[in-house]
């Protein structure tokens, strides 16, 4: 070690090296901003708050169904179905996408488990994957978030509003954003930046982390964010005063949930089009992005996912958000985001 | 010239076939080596699917594959293709099953017979790259996922929809070809109807 430090005294390797950490710290910052990390912060902290709360620890008796078999004792409130997963094989930690708790509660694989409970992994590949399709497309949307909200100049006033309730026959995958500009038509080219943007932040691998937290804490983490604000408290009164929040990298998002173990389960991934959308929301006009991807462990032709991609330009026929003045029971925003 | 065309005197396999032949080192030399792969052509063809080494598997597919094709291009009354049979096959009894099972199921095929796929080794154990080895059309469940008749897989679902809207842009456009002509159709009633008028006047 010590003859590679004088060689490289003489190499003038450290002024270079000097230079490489700088415009990496440059690059590294410029991809997240304050906003984001102050978001990402705050989830970690009540995270670890929920995580100490839980005091003295009790054992659970968990079953996994199909093969194999098997009976765990787990500990209550902290394990979760991915640390079951992990007893049974990597095989089982990598392919399953979400779980199913009792035969009926899709529980995300992240989140700590309550009670003692059957555990059912399901994957993309299952004899009646619906549920699992759902979740897929679910969790794109909210990827989707992530990357356009960090994908723009500084310059741009961006505020994401939300998706509607996932469906995979409309052919795409959608997430409504408030952009600061008109009348803006991307061009080829910026798709495909989109598009990749895209598929370097799902290969980092990030693990998408779950918490249910009130809604005061929402208040704070979404401040910035007048949609979200707006949507809060309509969301925690159909569900006990909780807001599920969802993690991935430093970007936090309100879902219904429940999302796919992983960002690196998505495997091809074209952002497809941008539409500019016919609203009354103030603030600026909203953009629809749309996206089509597969998991990771469904392969398909260059010529049949081509048909899929040029389906995810027409306009998706998802709900278009502030387009109904009257809010009604079938109509809000939570029911729109239901199972 | 008149040479036969020499890639019809040997029937032509349908996949990548080795450029060399595997030399198996064994006491035996060449002649064991064939023994060996004599005895896992037979169990291929009597358990339609075997577990086994790569190199092995292969190797042994080569043959199995050739052997089939023989059977299946001069059938049961060639000498020659029985005497082949004979040799490859060392349970006598599965030689019916070649020319009675085996060649009615793959008379008709434009692929291989076989099918060859390497699966992932036990741990803790050697270290040899193993291999299973079926036939076509045997009745065991299937090693590979089913991707296509499921069509509850995302991929299906997207493709099922795309169709879907395809054929109503379709229908669509047939339609308003139709209105089109008969609209066409209706202005020319019209102005005839008006010529006869004029001619009766």
């Amino acid at each position: 070690m010590s003859s590679l430090n004088s060689l490289s005294k003489y190499l003038g390797a450290p002024i270079a090296k000097q230079q490489l950490i700088n415009i990496n710290l440059k690059r590294f910052l410029s991809s997240v901003s304050e906003e984001c990390k102050r978001q990402s912060d705050l989830f970690a902290a009540e995270k670890q708050r929920q995580r100490e709360n839980v005091g003295r620890i009790e054992k659970i008796d968990v079953h996994t169904e199909g093969p194999p078999e098997a009976s765990l004792i787990m500990n209550k409130n902290v394990s979760t179905p991915y640390d079951c997963a992990k007893h049974l094989g990597d095989k089982f930690v990598d392919r399953a996408a979400v779980a199913l708790l009792n035969n009926e509660t899709l529980w995300h694989m992240h989140k700590p488990l309550p009670d003692s409970c059957k555990l059912e992994f399901l994957h993309y590949q299952i004899p009646n994957p619906a549920v699992v399709n759902k979740t897929f497309w679910r969790t794109c949307s909210f990827l989707l978030g992530a990357v356009v909200s960090n994908a723009f100049k500084d310059d741009v006033n961006l505020q994401l509003h939300s998706f509607p309730s996932p469906n995979v026959k409309s052919g795409s995958f959608v997430y409504d954003v408030q952009l600061g500009l008109e009348n803006w038509k991307p061009t080829t080219s910026e798709l495909k930046v989109l598009s990749i943007e895209m598929i370097k932040f799902c290969q980092q691998a990030h693990p998408i982390e779950c918490l249910d937290v009130d809604k005061d804490f929402a208040f704070e983490i979404f401040k910035c964010n007048p949609h979200k604000t707006e949507q809060i408290p309509d969301i925690a009164a159909h569900n006990d005063n909780k807001v599920t929040l969802f993690k991935a990298g430093h970007h936090v998002d309100i879902s219904r949930g429940p999302m796919v173990t992983n960002t690196d389960h998505l495997g091809r991934i074209t952002v497809c089009n941008v539409l500019k959308l016919d609203t009354d929301i103030s603030g600026g006009p909203i953009y629809r992005f749309q996206g089509v991807a597969l998991p990771k462990s469904i392969v398909l032709n260059h010529f049949a996912y081509g048909i899929i991609e040029d389906r995810g330009k027409v306009l998706n026929s998802g709900r278009i958000p502030g387009k109904h003045g009257d809010v009604n029971e079938d109509n809000t925003f939570v029911s729109q985001m239901a199972v | 010239m008149n040479q036969a065309d020499v890639s019809k005197l040997v029937s032509q396999l349908k996949f990548r076939v080795n450029p060399r032949l595997r030399k198996f080192r064994n006491s035996g030399g060449p002649e064991e080596r064939l023994n060996w792969l004599r005895k896992t052509v037979t169990a291929l063809i009597k358990h339609e699917r075997i577990e086994l080494n790569y190199p092995r598997a292969d190797e042994a597919r080569m043959y199995a594959e050739r052997l089939i094709s023989d059977a299946i291009r001069y059938g049961d009354c060639h000498k020659t293709t029985m005497d082949v049979a004979d040799y490859w096959i060392v349970e006598k009894q599965l030689i019916h099953k070649l020319f009675k099972v085996l060649v009615p199921r793959y008379e008709h095929y434009n692929v291989a017979y076989t099918r060859l796929i390497k699966v992932p080794r036990v741990y803790p154990g050697d270290t040899l790259p193993k291999a299973v080895l079926e036939l076509k059309g045997n009745p065991y469940p299937s090693l590979l996922p089913d991707t296509s008749t499921n069509r509850g897989i995302i991929h299906n679902v997207l493709l099922d929809e795309a169709k879907k809207a395809y054929r109503q842009q379709k229908y669509a456009e047939i339609a308003a070809k139709i209105d089109a002509a008969e609209e066409k159709f209706s202005d020319l009633k019209i102005s005839g109807k008006d010529e006869k008028n004029v001619s009766s006047l």
